[in-house]
């Protein structure tokens, strides 16, 4: 499967607006486009084949269903992993002859997204670096009193940045990637070593992007029972993840109830002690 | 009195909703994103350029913070200024404590709740939409999701506002800090449900007597070692306090050594 110039031209631009931090803004850019779940569809509207986007761009979804970005510090690159990662995993599957809805094929496309996304963080760096040249130039426009230049230094000139960033690696990266997996199936067997180690990976690195959202809210391992409660649904009574959000708001609002009752009990005797004890406190 | 009119706040609005991270560098994270949404408020109140100039040197100060949240800091700053515009007691020394007091703890709020809750929500049902490849659950993500943050975020900018100082008791009292620990655990909830649906780790040993160790394990509990894997990454990165990158290596080294043992086999070939 090839990538046409054109293909790529509209790939490297969905990466300029994509990536954090985007052209296309915080909301619609970064956790819209940039979104995997998302960029599989947009992907494969370009390419031509939505069923595969789709299919492919929810497997590498799970990785990093939970991408924070604390500080200004990333460990993958949205624009990396969805505009080149997805685009070259789909090529990937469909010339090696793989089924796009076979865990095996979610698998290979999991460790290429994870592995592109890593690799791609440079591009990260260098579009927030580069975006100091621009900065300059607006402390001299405040310096002067020249506001309206603000505008053109907070959306115009950033394009610069993105054109070699994001772009020009994008429309490189994918077109000369295509080709790559006609030689990749000549030297790699997919029952030797290197192949099956790919495929266990990627099974594997879903379990890691579930990991990082569990570090925020899981703190000690009686929390983990919140968390098994979800996956016993899914796993054992075989709910959807709609059914599932249902029962979880359920238990939502009981704990709610439960957190406010408490609050109240606490204020009432806390009222009751301090009218007691009202010279002691002074 | 001078009074902000309703199109330059929208005008305010729209250029952080849009603009509030695109020239981002690690020096200076969101503080472009700020001076470009003061600018029509601070056009408006002051006609003399020196005195916009004064008034703009109050937002040259760093600013980061989760940025849909931190909408929440814009509005208050808007009509902080425009108190100050009207010589109320409150200078920019005033103005700029506010902002910077709230950056950490909004940013703390937002990454837990939005980024670490609410997508994941969002994503966990539009995954479990797309079966098959249905565009259904990308389209369900792009609608709710941007219509949330929309009007989320108009709404927070519009009440930080009118309330100024007092719009914190929204988000930090103690009914937001239940509601806040309820949907966090609406998140787990599902969190544990996608983690099910979607981690399929199998394993291909062969017992010694010669039934398959995946079937075993499954009798005792279903999806097993995907559950197991999960534990494991987090306590990686929890207790050891490893990077999801090394943690990523280590997969790797742990697949490599699966394989040669034979514990792991994708059973493929071309």
């Amino acid at each position: 499967m090839d990538i046409s110039l054109f293909q790529a031209v509209l790939l490297g631009i969905c990466a300029c607006l994509s990536s954090m931090p985007g052209l296309g803004g915080t909301t619609f850019g970064n956790y819209t486009l940039g979104r995997p779940l998302v960029a599989g569809l947009v992907v494969g509207l370009i390419l031509g084949d939505v069923r595969s986007g789709i299919i492919i761009g929810a497997a590498i979804q799970v990785i990093y269903i939970a991408l924070v970005t604390p500080g200004g510090t990333v460990s993958a690159d949205v624009r990396a992993i969805s505009y080149i990662g997805i685009p070259l995993a789909i090529c990937a599957v469909k010339g090696m002859g793989l089924d796009p809805a076979t865990t095996q094929a979610q698998s290979m496309a999991a460790a290429l997204g994870a592995a592109v996304g890593t690799l791609g963080t440079v591009l990260f760096y260098g579009t927030a670096t580069m975006n100091l040249i621009w900065q300059h130039i607006g402390w001299k426009a405040v310096e002067r009193g020249d506001f309206r230049k603000l505008y053109v230094v907070n959306m115009g000139l950033p394009w610069i940045s993105h054109i070699i960033c994001s772009f020009i690696p994008t429309v490189i990266i994918t077109m000369a990637g295509a080709g790559m997996v006609g030689i990749m199936k000549s030297y790699l067997p997919m029952d030797g070593i290197a192949m099956k180690t790919l495929f266990t990976v990627g099974s594997l690195l879903p379990a890691v992007g579930i990991a990082i959202l569990l570090k925020q809210v899981v703190k000690k391992g009686m929390d983990f029972i919140t968390f098994f409660f979800g996956f016993t649904l899914a796993a054992c009574l075989g709910l959807n993840l709609i059914a599932t959000a249902i029962i979880g708001s359920f238990f939502a609002v009981i704990n709610y109830k439960v957190i406010m009752a408490q609050n109240k009990k606490t204020v009432v005797a806390a009222g009751s002690v301090d009218d007691d004890d009202d010279e002691e406190d002074i | 009195m001078k009074k902000l009119s309703k199109k330059t706040l929208n005008k305010s609005f729209f250029t952080w909703f849009y603009g509030n991270l695109t020239c981002f560098s690690q020096e200076h994270m969101q503080t472009f994103g700020y001076l470009c949404a003061m600018l029509p408020v601070v056009e408006e109140l002051y006609d003399d350029n020196d005195k916009q100039k004064e008034a703009m040197s109050t937002y040259t100060a760093f600013f980061n913070t989760e940025p849909q949240i931190g909408t929440l800091v814009v509005g208050m700053t808007a009509g902080l200024e425009e108190a100050k515009a009207n010589n109320q007691p409150i200078d920019s020394e005033a103005i700029n404590g506010i902002r910077a007091g709230l950056m950490g703890p909004l940013a703390g709020i937002g990454d837990s709740m939005i980024v670490g809750t609410l997508i994941p929500i969002l994503l966990g049902i539009g995954l479990g939409l797309s079966t098959g490849g249905n565009p259904l659950g990308a389209i369900f993500y792009i609608v709710v999701w941007n219509a949330l943050m929309f009007f989320g975020m108009k709404f927070a900018y519009f009440k930080g506002y009118e309330l100024g100082g007092k719009a914190v008791e929204i988000l930090v009292g103690e009914q937001a800090q239940a509601i806040r620990d309820s949907i966090i655990m609406i998140g787990t909830i599902v969190m544990g449900a996608v983690a099910a649906s979607w981690i399929n780790i199998h394993t291909a040993w062969v017992l010694p007597g010669g039934g398959e160790l995946q079937k075993t394990l499954d009798g005792i509990y279903p999806k097993m070692l995907s559950g197991i894997t999960v534990v494991f990454c987090w306590w990686l990165m929890t207790k050891k306090n490893i990077s999801p990158t090394m943690v990523m290596l280590l997969l790797v080294v742990i697949a490599f050594v699966g394989v040669l043992a034979g514990f792991f086999n994708p059973g493929l070939s071309y």
